[in-house]
């Protein structure tokens, strides 16, 4: 044959990178997301009839570690039932030797967009508090995420929310979370190689080192911490309270963090329902202002009350 | 506590200071005040415990304000006729308006209020 | 095809720079039928030399890697092997013209034999390159890869005896033209003589044995695992090179 054309040599390097179901029950429909280990494809299951997600992992890492990473997110997902949580439906290899798993297929936004159309701030604060509840959940299975940001975050049309990417999500023991445990190699083949696993600017400072430092759940807090300052700028940027919450999670040094993201959930809660919050310290007139302000119908119905029986004394 | 208990309790305390208050709204009412504060507390205890129950079926804030209000209102308005029956000379707005606003704040606390589960 | 591309699953980068010819020939070998095609039509499209001129420098720059040991120079911590090799072309091309001088080809060289006519055919069917000089060479060094691994896919199933197969495989893999849709899957059975059914299956394995073909030739031309990754990333997807 003589010299390939540019269409067909577009053409092959478009199909090789396609996974290869043959073999399997699902039809390749497009691909619908790239990440760092992996490629996310939107495809047909053929015996269900219903679209799922695959995961495969990228040409150039199958025979990797990474490859083993992929698989390792996959049993990772499988051991989390959570609604905020994608079921892992099958796992395996396909006939071109990569690594794939299959999932339900996530319709909604990513965070930031999903977010542009919540206007309100206690709105944003709930939609924030759906989020604290499967890392919550994932936590008290001691499974640490690493890598929480509004990329990783979907929220779906009737507004639930599911965390997604558990590609470099860590099983740690329950004993092992409470304390030091957890070391960030910088892996070989990442995205970067060399780099540390994980995102700059959502990343707690002890997982930006890498190396030595242990990386426990308090990283998924600092993380999480970011997410809710970029959730609620720029309403919510003037409020003390929340100011101060932003500020308990993302502390630099783990130990004046909240201890669990459960404490930053029953912060945001507090701070919904005008209660006072751990990690501010209100003065006297805050505290009589978010009293007035919470109770504010009780107390225009007592003061109405009053004002009446004065006008009755009046004109008697 | 559940929604009635708290109502009737509520409703009976302001029912008590309710009627109390009579003594420096229309001090000549003053050798009758025993009956007046039994019957606003009564009035009260009714008032609380209804709302209560209704709070128990509804999940309205403002319902159950405006419900409250209506049932402080049409109590007042039955003791108001009472008085009138019975001879005495008839105070209607004096206790009818005082009686709805009572009303709403039972039927605001009320709903507001949280049954917490007994283990 | 003339490439005949030497059996290899290793990368031969590091055997290039051996003292023992046994060592480093069957890595030379390899070298140039990943390279020929690209150094030719990168003289021809990046500095626009005719046909005859690009040829020559085609052959000494092989001649010249040979005899001054140029790539036992390479480091990969600084550059992929693919940019080290363009950059000692333009060494070579700048000299050629600094020196105002065709440089003798080394009398020992083997001139080697090149079907440098089709690969002039080829050029003109290319469309003209961007300014990038990287991005062209890049370009037609997939193409290079992908022709071989195509080369070999053929001789594998000419081999087997998989002739239907193989013209599937070809009628709607290879038969493209842009801004032409593509044919169907009936076109191709029709055009062929498979059931409709038997074409997704030639397609599928073809691929699939087509892909093994171009990570081995990847692999041999690049200096490590990370290199390695790095190419193939910006292979695979069809992203314009």
């Amino acid at each position: 044959m003589s010299g390939l054309g540019n269409a067909a040599l577009d053409h092959l390097r478009d199909v090789l990178e396609r996974p290869d179901l043959s073999g399997t029950r699902y039809d390749l429909v497009e691909p619908i997301a790239q990440g760092g280990m992996g490629t996310v494809y939107r495809a047909w299951d053929r015996e269900l009839a219903r679209d799922v997600a695959i995961k495969v992992v990228r040409s150039e890492l199958a025979d990797s570690e990474i490859a083993g990473r992929l698989t390792g997110e996959a049993k990772i997902l499988a051991q989390l039932e959570h609604p905020g949580l994608v079921p892992v439906h099958e796992v395996g290899r396909l006939a071109d030797g990569r690594s794939f798993y299959v999932m339900r297929l996530v319709r909604g936004q990513e965070l930031d967009l999903a977010a542009l159309e919540v206007r309100t701030l206690p709105e944003r604060l709930r939609l924030y508090l759906k989020i604290l509840d499967p890392i919550a959940y994932a936590h008290s299975r001691g499974i640490i995420h690493r890598d929480l940001k509004p990329g990783n975050i979907m929220v779906g049309p009737f507004g639930e929310v599911l965390v997604l990417d558990w590609g470099i999500a860590k099983a740690v023991s329950t004993r092992e979370a409470a304390g030091p445990a957890e070391r960030t190699a910088a892996l070989p083949g990442a995205t970067n190689p060399g780099a540390v696993l994980g995102t700059y600017g959502f990343m707690a400072p002890e997982q930006a080192i890498g190396g030595s430092v242990a990386v426990d759940h308090r990283a998924d807090v600092y993380s999480l911490g970011v997410i809710l300052r970029t959730l609620i700028n720029p309403a919510g940027s003037g409020a003390k309270p929340l100011v101060a919450i932003i500020a308990r999670a993302t502390a630099a040094d783990p130990a004046a963090r909240y201890a669990g993201v459960g404490d930053l959930a029953a912060d945001v809660s507090a701070y919904l329902d005008g209660r006072p919050v751990a990690a501010y310290h209100e003065n006297l007139i805050e505290r009589i202002g978010r009293f007035v302000s919470r109770h504010q119908v009780a107390i225009g119905l007592v003061v109405a009350y009053l004002l009446m029986r004065i006008v009755l004394l009046v004109f008697r | 506590m559940k929604k009635p208990v708290f109502g009737l309790i509520l409703g009976g305390v302001l029912g008590v200071f309710d009627g109390l208050s009579a003594l420096i709204s229309a001090p000549e009412t003053a050798p009758g005040i025993a009956g007046i504060v039994a019957g606003s507390t009564v009035k009260g205890i009714i008032t609380g415990a209804l709302i209560g129950w209704i709070a128990r079926r509804l999940d309205s804030l403002l319902l159950g304000v405006v419900i409250g209000g209506a049932i402080g209102l049409a109590l007042a308005g039955v003791i108001s006729v009472m008085q009138k029956l019975s001879g005495q000379p008839p105070y209607y707005w004096q206790i009818m308006l005082p009686g709805a606003i009572l009303g709403m704040i039972v039927g605001y606390a009320t709903f507001t209020h949280r049954e917490r589960k007994v283990a | 095809m003339s490439d005949r591309f030497p059996e290899t699953r290793h990368s031969i980068v590091a055997n290039l720079g051996s003292d023992d010819p046994a060592v480093r020939s069957p890595a030379f070998e390899v070298l140039v039928a990943s390279y020929w095609k690209p150094i030719y039509k990168y003289l021809r499209l990046r500095w626009q030399l005719p046909h005859e001129q690009a040829e020559d420098l085609t052959q000494d720059f092989f001649a010249d890697s040979l005899e001054r040991q140029l790539l036992a120079a390479f480091d990969p911590a600084k550059a992929r092997f693919r940019t080290f090799l363009r950059l000692c072309l333009d060494h070579l091309v700048t000299d050629e013209f600094h020196a105002a001088r065709r440089l003798k080809r080394g009398g020992g060289a083997p001139v080697l034999s090149l079907d440098f006519t089709g690969a002039c055919d080829e050029v003109t069917g290319v469309a003209a390159p961007g300014d990038d000089p990287d991005a062209l060479f890049h370009r037609e060094w997939i193409r290079a890869v992908f022709e071989a691994a195509v080369g070999a896919l053929e001789a594998e199933y000419a081999a087997m005896g998989k002739s239907a197969a193989w013209r599937v495989f070809a009628a709607y893999d290879l038969d493209r033209v842009r801004d032409v849709a593509e044919p169907s899957y009936a076109d191709v059975a029709a055009r062929v003589g498979v059931p409709v059914t038997q074409v997704t299956n030639h397609l599928a394995a073809a691929r699939r044995r087509l892909r093994v073909l171009v990570l081995e030739r990847v692999r041999a031309v690049t200096s490590g695992e990370e290199e390695y990754r790095e190419e193939l990333r910006e292979l695979f997807g069809g992203k314009p090179a």
